[in-house]
């Protein structure tokens, strides 16, 4: 990488004499461009698969009398399979995910914010050590626990299991947000007899939707991408999530590439769209965010 | 006077402030005026359901595990079905040569993902912080690696790679390197799904990056400029030591994510060919839900689980102490 000159562009200086400022300028300009046509290359060949799926699934398949652009892979998997049924599946896991995880979260991390004793910190560790568990450790008795209480191939039994997984990423971005609003705000509230309940609901909570809304994408896409837990607990089609409809379609269609793409835009589509309206609110990985911040 | 500028903030920055600070509601000075000393019910009421869950769902199956990694059992036997068979589950993972292959796959998937993404993480963090035009833009896009469901850029790449006819072997073959087999070939494989990795994972360095290199203020690279300094002394002189907190941060998350990571390697090349991509966590799933084996399964994940919880621990004491300092 011949990235080093990179670091120290930025502001022209001040201090140089006006003759150097002019030629520093324009050097800055060239720069700029040189810049400019360095990261075009990288970026375009950075988002070259995603373009590619967005390609390939509008371009007709190897039977087909349409040429050029078209929707027909679409129309085709909509009508066709279970497509649709999927992604409801994977709509209310995630949306399920995302209202507990939130709402679990949340006081839990009130509670780690505000409170410095040995208790606490004791519990902050054990989060910690939670989130860097792997998830076959716990895939594994889980599946023979939930096989037991009949939660396998249920939509209940994978939402349990990820609300589990969020819950100490999302406890640590709930109390990293809950830092950065000041105590006085429900020291006063408290002086007006406010309860401590009170305090957090009517101060703390309105006024962290950004740091609600951090967690809550942080959950929804932790639902939304996961796919060893579907693939050990979903054994019904009927019953699969996108992750795994995708990937059985792209096994019985391989050769299908138009169709094997349509379900992958449907699936990308939400976490895009996510992305494109909320995507000051992505915080990367979650708990690297809160981690930096805490 | 420009020394004393870099030098204080350089000093700003090692102690942390502006780079990671506590926010303002960190509470200390108030405690004597606040309820919450007094609302203790309340506050074991907040904590109480994340505790359950924690306790059910992530602390109960590690115990569980560790059991299950001294018996015999399979994924429908319950413990108290299976017998204890002592060490015997460690004994047979630790003597199997797919162990040893499988623990240094995922050393080297882990380096590489861990320190690729790093770098060519930093160094679009670094170039995107300069004026380019629709710089924005490009930040935006190049985080999509990182927001795309990995099925999707799994099944994408193996449209882009799968086979000799698949474009990057067709391009490859233009430049006369014969038939690449990336899906066949052990070598290939291996790299093929370290520079999948590092597509995934740069994004995240590069936010993290990023967060890191805005505390940092272009007058510390004017004085050091000014001081003579060169472009890589002011890089590893000035920018480094400033971003070295949330780098420490970042590449121990990393290393999490990649000993962890299932469906990156799996979807790629279910762990082959011939095993040479399955890294630790591959197996464990092997043992458990192809050979329907929990015994050596739970060893496997059970020895991983005691490394993450011996490296996050490490790293949880050593976060808190900088912060104390």
């Amino acid at each position: 990488m011949s990235g080093q000159p990179i670091a120290i562009g930025g502001a022209p200086s001040a201090t140089l004499g006006r003759v150097k400022r002019t030629s520093a300028k324009s050097r800055e300009q060239k720069g700029q461009w040189w810049r400019f046509l360095l990261i075009l290359v990288v970026t375009l060949v950075v988002i070259t698969p995603i373009l590619a799926v967005f390609y390939l699934s509008t371009q007709p398949g190897q039977n087909s009398k349409v040429t050029g652009f078209t929707f027909e892979n679409f129309v085709r998997i909509f009508g066709g399979t279970d497509v649709l049924l999927w992604l409801g599946n994977s709509l209310i896991v995630a949306l399920v995910t995302v209202l507990f995880s939130v709402s679990i979260a949340a006081p839990a991390g009130y509670v780690l914010s505000r409170l410095r004793n040995r208790l606490v910190s004791g519990y902050s560790l054990v989060l910690f050590v939670v989130q860097a568990l792997p998830v076959v450790t716990a895939a594994i008795p889980l599946f023979i626990t939930f096989s037991v209480l009949g939660l396998v191939n249920t939509l209940p039994g994978v939402a349990i299991v990820y609300i589990g997984s969020t819950m100490s990423v999302a406890i640590w971005m709930m109390a990293a947000y809950f830092d950065s609003i000041p105590i006085s705000l429900e020291e006063a509230a408290w002086m007006d007899g406010a309860s401590v309940f009170g305090g957090f609901r009517r101060i703390v909570l309105r006024n962290s939707l950004p740091g609600i809304l951090s967690t809550a994408i942080f959950s929804f896409l932790l639902a939304w991408n996961d796919y060893l837990i579907a693939l050990l607990f979903l054994q019904d089609s009927t019953k699969y999530t996108m992750p795994i409809g995708l990937q059985t379609f792209f096994q019985q269609n391989a050769a299908d590439w138009g169709s094997v793409m349509a379900v992958a835009v449907v699936m990308m589509v939400p976490p895009v769209l996510l992305f494109a309206v909320l995507n000051k609110y992505f915080s990367v990985g979650g708990i690297g965010g809160s981690l930096a911040g805490r | 006077m420009a020394v004393d500028t870099v030098v204080g903030r350089l000093d700003k920055a090692k102690r942390g402030v502006g780079v990671s600070g506590r926010g303002p509601g960190t509470p200390g000075a108030h405690r004597s005026r606040s309820p919450l000393g007094r609302a203790g019910l309340t506050l074991v009421l907040f904590a109480l359901p994340s505790l359950v869950l924690l306790l059910l769902l992530n602390l109960f199956p590690v115990i569980y595990s560790f059991i299950q990694s001294f018996q015999d059992g399979t994924p429908s036997t319950l413990p108290t079905e299976a017998n204890f068979v002592g060490l015997q589950n460690y004994v047979s993972v630790l003597t199997s040569d797919q162990f040893l292959q499988s623990t240094l796959f995922t050393v080297i998937f882990t380096i590489v993902g861990v320190f690729g993404s790093w770098i060519v993480g930093l160094a679009l963090a670094l170039l995107l912080r300069t004026r380019i035009p629709a710089g924005g833009l490009f930040k935006v896009l190049l985080l999509l690696p990182w927001i795309v469901p990995v099925v999707v850029s799994a099944t994408s790449w193996n449209w882009l790679v799968a086979t000799p006819q698949s474009p990057i072997p067709m391009i490859l073959a233009n430049f006369g390197l014969g038939d690449v087999n990336f899906l066949g070939d052990p070598v290939l494989a291996k790299i093929l799904v370290c520079i999948f990795k590092v597509w995934i994972s740069f994004p995240f360095m590069m936010m993290m990056m990023a967060s890191a290199l805005a505390s940092v203020d272009n007058n510390v690279y004017e004085a050091a400029r000014m001081d003579g300094a060169s472009s890589w002394q002011a890089f590893t002189g000035v920018t480094l030591p400033i971003i070295s907190r949330t780098t420490y941060i970042s590449w121990v998350l990393m290393t999490i994510f990649c000993v962890n990571d299932f469906p990156t390697i799996f979807l790629l090349t279910q762990g082959g060919p011939s095993g040479a991509t399955t890294s630790l966590i591959i197996l464990s799933y092997q043992y458990a839900f192809q050979n329907l084996q929990t015994g050596p399964a739970t060893a496997v994940a059970f020895m991983m689980t005691a490394v993450l919880v011996i490296i996050s621990t490490l790293l949880y004491q050593r976060i808190k102490k900088a912060d104390i300092e």
